[in-house]
């Protein structure tokens, strides 16, 4: 266990005292166990077709099946199970992807707001440039170029929202350079790397958590889009935008399947919104202690 | 003022040249990426390979790719386009004919979604501290957490599927026809013919689509409202019109608001970017023939000539809604038309 600094020690007691924080990691952790035990939790396997038992209701409807508590969809594959397995696909992407968009966003705006100059004149207008896109266009024409593919949805969220870090932590990182103790590092002897790694990064690291949390129901979304549209997994992967594509075709019979898939995409989401949210107003006091 | 705004405008087109020329040059590398190969998918199943031959050199794909590039720019400037892979037609004509479509969808979207978020705001300030307070807050949690595309498919179960209100394919009823003397604008075509039917089909079409692409703007709007409003309440002018006994809502609108407007008009702009993002996937879901439902056409058929046509408008767009956005916060904001004047 790492010596937490009195400063740190508060500001994680302030995170846990808030609803939406605990609210928020309480949806996570249950998501990432589902994902992990979906093998033993899944009444089914995700693939299995049973096409005698096609386009079941769930169990509160008559005609249900217990054996599958949330109904089939038109290939008669349950429905419970996919989403279950779909948990995997989700995670897997949001922290792939948000983790690095961080790595890139966060080392390109921590170089452009400590050398300034040309470095940051030249990082800056590549993120007007990338902001032109509304990313939904950009995550297309990138998955054009590269190829469907679950690993390629990460990478193109990866080249896509960098910018979304590097723009906030570069406005922090100029904040944090008008403080006293940089020059004095400076003076210390401290090399370039060794400023920006122990001075610079730990002064933004709190915005750094904040944003990677959002990025990550983000990512969610984008897998979610990408794989509606068939850009992303394979067709017959349960993955939950398959789902929402497959289900949408059988609306009027079915309406409910469509249902579910939406609702775990919401949760997840709202689970990342809500630890994103709860840190922000948490860590936020730590930022109005050390500036005032 | 108006000297001012022009002189933001000029600066603003100014800039904007060399970051589409980047942009375009990305897309076209981008693309260019590509590991399979457009012309083969678009052939006929019997074409020889010498028919195969002179469609890579009709669409200039047996040259370099600088060169590639730089004639696609060269034509670009001359307002071509090039010519669809997939469709076989003119790049040119496909967008004229979705644009509008496009537009259309997207400022009923942003009216819709600016009223909610400005009535929702407004309402959760209004109600501050009562239970009404924590019920909108938390509609704006769930409304920030599912997006637009999602809500799309919702609007369709509950509005279209369940109960069927509205229609829920494309932009016009298929047994109305379209004026001649067409705009595009299918409202504007059908106000100007006198087809109130038309009117009411169009209108109908188009709630359910915006009102998605509103959902995603709208939540937002209504936060930062409330808060900034929430900033005002301390001024000294609030307490001076409470202190002459103005009613609680005559504060709100008249002093209130007013203040508190500016962050809300800012939030806007960016939104109204971001909505042109949001509608590629709606206008799919809803068959809607704009640029978004003939994007995701090209990407699925890799017609790189319209994918990249397409991108380049949407970016268009998007330093377009920047640049105007500026202009009315120029506008409203006389801090800032001050400090103009002083440079």
């Amino acid at each position: 266990m790492i010596a937490l600094s009195p400063r740190a020690k508060a500001a994680w007691q302030r995170c846990l005292a808030s609803p939406r924080v605990v609210a928020g990691a309480g949806l996570i952790v249950m998501l990432i166990v589902v994902a992990i035990l979906a093998p033993w939790l899944a009444p089914h396997d995700p693939q299995e077709q049973e096409l005698l038992s096609i386009l079941l209701p769930p169990f509160w409807m008559p005609d249900a099946d217990p054996a599958y508590p949330l109904g089939t969809d038109t290939l008669g594959r349950c429905i419970l199970s996919r989403l279950i397995y779909g948990t995997r696909i989700a995670l897997y992407v949001a922290g792939l992807a948000a983790s690095g968009a961080m790595l890139v966003g966060t080392v390109l705006a921590i170089v452009a707001g400590y050398f300034g100059g040309k470095i940051d004149w030249l990082i800056s207008r590549a993120v007007d440039i990338w902001m032109a896109f509304p990313p939904v266009v950009l995550a297309l024409i990138l998955l054009v170029g590269l190829g469907a593919g679950v690993n390629k949805v990460i990478l193109a969220i990866v080249l896509i929202d960098w910018t979304r870090f590097c723009r906030v932590i570069r406005s922090e990182v100029l904040v944090t350079m008008t403080l006293d103790y940089i020059p004095a590092a400076r003076i210390l002897g401290f090399s370039h790397s060794q400023i920006m790694l122990k001075e610079i990064l730990p002064a933004v690291t709190p915005l750094i958590i904040t944003v990677l949390s959002i990025e990550m129901g983000i990512a969610v979304i984008v897998e979610a889009i990408m794989s509606f549209v068939g850009m992303s997994v394979e067709s017959n992967v349960a993955a939950w935008g398959v789902m929402i594509a497959d289900a949408r075709t059988t609306m009027h019979q079915s309406p409910l399947s469509v249902v579910f898939p939406i609702a775990a995409i919401f949760l997840t989401v709202l689970a990342f919104n809500l630890l994103g949210d709860g840190l922000r107003r948490a860590l936020d006091g730590r930022l109005v202690q050390r500036n005032g | 003022m108006a000297f001012l705004a022009l002189q933001l405008l000029i600066k603003r087109a100014f800039l904007a040249v060399p970051i589409l020329l980047c942009v375009s040059a990305l897309v076209f590398l981008i693309l260019r990426l590509l590991p399979a190969d457009p012309i083969a998918m678009s052939v006929p199943p019997g074409a020889t390979q010498a028919d195969y031959d002179m469609l890579r050199i009709s669409f200039g794909l047996d040259r370099s790719l600088p060169e590639q590039y730089l004639i696609w720019l060269g034509k670009l400037l001359h307002g071509d386009f090039g010519g669809s892979i997939f469709f076989r037609r003119p790049v040119m004509e496909l967008i004229s004919k979705a644009l509008p479509a496009t537009l259309e969808l997207v400022s009923f979207g942003f009216m819709l979604g600016v009223v909610i978020g400005i009535a929702g705001g407004l309402g959760m300030f209004m109600l501050r501290g009562r239970w009404g307070e924590q019920v909108l807050d938390g509609s704006t949690t769930v409304m920030m957490a599912i997006p637009e595309f999602l809500w799309a498919i919702l609007l369709i179960l509950f509005l279209g599927v369940l109960v069927p209100v509205f229609p829920f394919i494309g932009r016009l009823a298929p047994d109305l026809t379209l004026p001649p003397a067409a705009t595009g604008f299918l409202l504007v075509d059908a106000a100007l013919s006198l087809r109130f039917d038309l009117l009411m089909s169009v209108l109908a079409h188009m709630a359910l689509p915006a009102l998605a692409l509103a959902i995603g703007i709208a939540p937002l709007l209504m936060r930062v409202l409330r808060s900034s409003l929430l900033e005002t309440i301390h001024e000294d002018y609030v307490t001076q019109a409470r202190l002459r006994g103005t009613s609680e809502t005559r504060i709100v609108i008249r002093h209130a608001f007013p203040n508190a407007a500016l962050p809300t008009l800012s939030l806007i702009g960016v939104q109204g970017g971001f909505m042109f993002g949001g509608t590629v996937l709606v206008e799919m879901i809803f068959a809607y023939p704009g640029l978004g439902n003939l994007m995701i056409d090209a990407v699925r058929n890799h017609d790189l000539p319209v994918i990249q046509a397409v991108a380049l408008i949407y970016c268009i767009l998007v330093l377009g809604i920047n640049a105007v956005v500026d202009v009315i916060y120029l506008a409203v904001n006389p801090r800032l038309r001050l400090k103009g004047r002083a440079a």
